[in-house]
């Protein structure tokens, strides 16, 4: 255990007089460098400490969080915790802190993200901006190096530690009315190949050419891995097994059904090698592989502790996405239809109706118009007004995994009859 | 005062053309009570500073938390090499700063009673009462209360010889009620979003009347039709609605950052470019907005921003047309300006900051309408009050949003509640559809405390404010 995390540990066990505590630690070391237009225009790094600690007298709770570590400072901790818990008011739904268990020592960190230059990360930025230059175009971005440690500790014996690195690199591409990004976010940053990134932005920039006028209406669309991750990540907010309970969101009722369509799966792993995940959650909940949805049906929902002690099961989280994919390539699912639209990412994402569980985003980045198996041309950006679930019912095919982000990896995916109600002006 | 010396000293001894220090520390107590459950209850203290030199026309910003001389130094010589690595990738001759005069100042929130001074036991026994008095009715199946308390007292010095010493406060209640009834659910909250003001406010806005309300308007909604198909309607929308749909339609894209492009890659641009300034007419002639830092109870009032520029006031449209951005000392000689209007503020102390939105608010129509001449006024449309669905465009054109209780108006009456109402539109149709604004006896704040934006993302803080308004022919519906 990091020094550190053991003396901050050390003095809250020795002087926490409450029946019962948990305790989180963590250290974060961050450098971002961003870039608009063509120029750098923010810069910044830190390390960056947060102390959480949570205490109980009874099932009368408080907490208290610092971000220094002196002993004055850990006194004030640890008396501000204990006062007011005293102070508060019984909890009906307190739960005792997590108690001693064993979890899956899992590879979040690599070194080639940790050690990362400032010099190296703006290196990046520099090749990222000259490929724009090149094109007579303007690029704007960002490139990020994480790495992080946690501790979690409780009076019931639980004590683990992890630590997680994170590299991220987005590119945005403008010229005129021709917008497109690319980006990458990997817990390795050896996994990171610029030349590649680049490419790839070239060629969604090429491919957009100047957008045609196009109607909102139903039809097929294909979503690239951020397009259908960005769609997901809204609809698994929701899948919480206590709102589901009480009646509040679409999937009451649903646990153990054929809810969405069968060829749709969700799990979150830690055993996925470019997932990155966290071994347990802050509340102490050992995360473990878990099939949230199977073959279409509803087989777990995330459960908080007290729900959870409360029903007699197992509290879950989800820590990382994977969406199962196949082997069908964008060029097919061109075929499989007779047109449609290629979504590279959606923006503004948001609920209309928690228990119809609809939402409705935009369009960004180019959006591609493809008729008789091929790319005819670019369109505008398009609202959609969609139910999640629902759509899962209209896969029609999906494609090899990838990775959209640091904690998620899913295929692009061809849905039929995707609900565009509005076009934008660009 | 010995760290302020010391780090300014040293960032001008390593080549700074200019440099600023903020040290921040923030104080937060959080209270969130669900169902009469204590879901967190939580002090917070977040202290540390943040340095930003200017080097060869580009920022570096380093921050700590560790008080030192040591740590000074270093931090501060961080900032300078990471400013030299950003002059390696800078436009032309870099940025530049709009000239700025250097002040000695206190700014401190006025209020009466310091929310931190309430005993904690006499906020949770309001919130319980709260809590009670919405799940004493059949039907509403969550009551929530979610109480944050914010203090930021900062020290800002920088290398024009500015010094100040700033403390400002806000206190946001948001109160829900979650009502479930024959397969649906819905809700209905109590948000006036924050206010920079004491626990007095609290004592003023008879919460317990207010819980009574919303579970029962909770209960309506539940209960209430759908809308049914789209057509162009009237809407009327009251100041708790406008505030969140002139953040997202007039505030962000007024922000000369994303007008400059710089958000291009996260939070986006602007359609509203500066060759549009003075002759573009973003709204029809009786809409009026004005950008005010010096508002009072206004969460962006703080007597100067972290460029150490001063709070002010001017049009950001007027008469209808676009006037002026809100600037920053960076951005603002972008487009040949020489002053900024004092928006870049940061939310913590280890985040740069960046322009922000000021307080902004839409003034009041000049002849005398209330909010029930303006329904009578009416034949066909829907009256929407507080906030729900929201989403824009990157370049904030197209938009949709909801609400959070809705009435149908047919021939000057309210006839019926709705429920998942929904409206499109864009701009510059939106602002042009308006055509009439109550007046001054009905204007009131809407403060956002949650403005996500920037890289890392901060939560920007400001207040807006609006009488109830009328807006002809808009596309509004029922949702799915």
């Amino acid at each position: 255990m990091n020094p550190f995390f053991g003396k901050i540990a050390a003095y809250v066990k020795a002087n926490c007089s409450a029946d019962d505590y948990t305790l989180r630690v963590d250290l974060t070391d961050r450098h971002d460098t961003r870039f608009g237009q063509n120029a750098i225009t923010q810069h910044l790094a830190g390390l960056k400490t947060d102390v959480i600690l949570e205490v109980a007298f009874g099932n009368k709770t408080g907490s208290c969080r610092i971000n220094q570590s002196s002993e004055e400072n850990l006194k004030y901790l640890v008396e501000t915790a204990e006062s007011m818990a005293k102070l508060n008011q019984p909890d009906p739904e307190y739960v005792p802190s997590a108690s001693a268990s064993d979890y899956q020592e899992i590879s979040n960190a690599a070194d080639a993200t940790r050690l990362l230059s400032p010099e190296r990360m703006v290196n990046i930025v520099q090749a990222s901006i000259a490929n724009g230059i090149a094109k007579d175009a303007k690029t704007s971005g960002m490139t990020t190096k994480v790495y992080s440690e946690a501790m979690l500790t409780t009076k019931n014996g639980f004590v683990g530690t992890y630590d997680m690195s994170r590299f991220e690199h987005s590119m945005t591409l403008k010229k005129g009315e021709v917008e497109t990004k690319v980006s990458f976010s990997s817990k390795d940053f050896a996994s990171f190949k610029l030349i590649e990134q680049i490419s790839r932005l070239n060629d969604q920039f090429t491919s957009l050419g100047t957008p045609q006028v196009f109607e909102a209406q139903k039809i097929p669309v294909i979503l690239r891995p951020p397009a259908i991750a960005e769609l997901m990540m809204f609809m698994l907010w929701q899948m919480d097994r206590r709102d589901a309970d009480e009646g509040m969101t679409p999937f009451t009722g649903q646990l153990g059904k054929q809810f969405f369509g069968k060829d749709f799966s969700i799990a979150s792993k830690l055993s996925h090698d470019l997932l990155a995940g966290a071994p347990f959650t802050g509340s102490g909940i050992v995360n473990r592989d878990t099939w949230w949805i199977k073959d279409g049906i509803l087989n777990e929902m995330p459960t908080e502790r007290y729900w959870a002690q409360k029903l007699g099961v197992q509290p879950s989280e989800m820590f990382n996405i994977y969406i199962p994919g196949s082997d069908v390539s964008e060029e097919q699912m061109m075929q499989m239809v007779p047109r449609g639209l290629i979504v590279n990412r959606f923006w503004y994402i948001r609920y209309i109706d928690s228990k119809s569980g609809e939402l409705t985003g935009m369009t960004r980045d180019g959006v591609l118009y493809f008729e008789d198996g091929k790319i005819q041309h670019a369109v505008n950006n398009l609202r959609f007004n969609e139910i999640p679930y629902l759509a899962t019912h209209r896969i029609l095919a999906k494609g090899a995994e990838s990775l959209a982000d640091s904690h998620t990896v899913l295929p692009t995916v061809l849905i039929d009859g995707f609900n565009f109600v509005d076009k934008t002006s660009f | 005062m010995q760290y302020l010396d010391l780090a300014l000293n040293t960032a001008e001894q390593l080549g700074a053309a200019y440099a600023d220090i903020r040290i921040q520390k923030t104080t937060k107590q959080q209270i969130y009570l669900q169902n009469l459950s204590l879901k967190h209850t939580s002090n917070q203290i977040l202290e540390g500073y943040g340095i930003r030199v200017f080097h060869d026309g580009a920022w570096g910003f380093a921050h700590s938390s560790v008080f030192s001389n040591d740590a000074i130094v270093s931090t501060v010589q961080r900032a300078v090499q990471i400013a030299k690595l950003s002059a390696t990738a800078k436009r032309g001759n870099g940025m530049s700063l709009a000239p700025e005069r250097s002040y000695i100042a206190d700014y401190s929130t006025p209020m009466q009673i310091d929310p931190f001074a309430i005993p904690l036991s006499e906020k949770i026994d309001l919130m319980m009462e709260v809590n009670r008095t919405m799940l004493a009715f059949d039907g509403i199946k969550q009551a929530l209360f979610y109480l944050i308390m914010n203090k930021d007292e900062k020290l800002f010095a920088s290398t024009l010889g500015t010094r100040l010493n700033i403390t400002t406060a806000f206190i946001d209640p948001m109160i829900t009620a979650v009502a479930v009834c024959d397969g649906d659910s819905q809700s209905r909250t109590f948000d006036e979003g924050g206010r920079a003001v004491g626990w007095e406010w609290i004592e003023s806005l008879n919460l317990l009347d207010k819980a009574k309300q919303i579970a029962e308007e909770a209960l309506i909604k539940v209960k209430a039709d759908n809308l049914g198909a789209e057509q162009r309607r009237s809407l009327i929308l009251d100041p708790n609605h406008l505030g969140l749909t002139m953040h997202e339609s007039v505030g962000h894209p007024t922000e000369l950052d994303r007008v400059l492009g710089w958000e291009a890659d996260f939070a986006g641009i602007s359609f509203a470019t500066p060759e549009k300034l003075k002759n573009y007419q973003y709204g029809s002639q009786i809409v009026n907005f004005m950008g005010d830092n010096t508002l009072a109870e206004g969460l962006a009032t703080a007597g100067f921003d972290d460029d150490g520029v001063p709070g002010q006031k001017w049009h950001i449209i007027k008469d209808g047309i676009l006037n002026e951005y809100g600037t920053t000392r960076e951005t603002a000689p972008e487009i040949g300006l020489n002053y900024s209007r004092g928006c870049n503020r940061a939310t913590n102390y280890f985040d740069q900051p960046i322009n922000r939105i000021p307080n902004l608010y839409l003034l009041p129509g000049t002849k005398a309408l209330t909010p029930g001449e303006l329904i009578a006024d009416t034949e066909d449309g829907v009256y929407i009050q507080g906030r729900g669905s929201f989403s824009i465009d990157q370049h904030r054109v197209n938009f949709q949003f909801g609400g959070d209780f809705f009435w149908e108006i047919k021939n000057g009456k309210l006839i019926r509640p709705l429920k998942k109402v929904l409206y499109k539109s864009s701009n510059p149709e939106f602002w042009n559809a308006c055509d009439a604004i109550c007046d001054e006896r009905f204007w009131k704040p809407f403060g956002v405390i949650n403005c996500g934006k920037g890289q890392p993302g901060q939560t920007g803080r400001m207040t807006h404010g609006s009488a109830p308004a009328r807006f002809r022919n808009i596309r509004v519906g029922g949702s799915q």
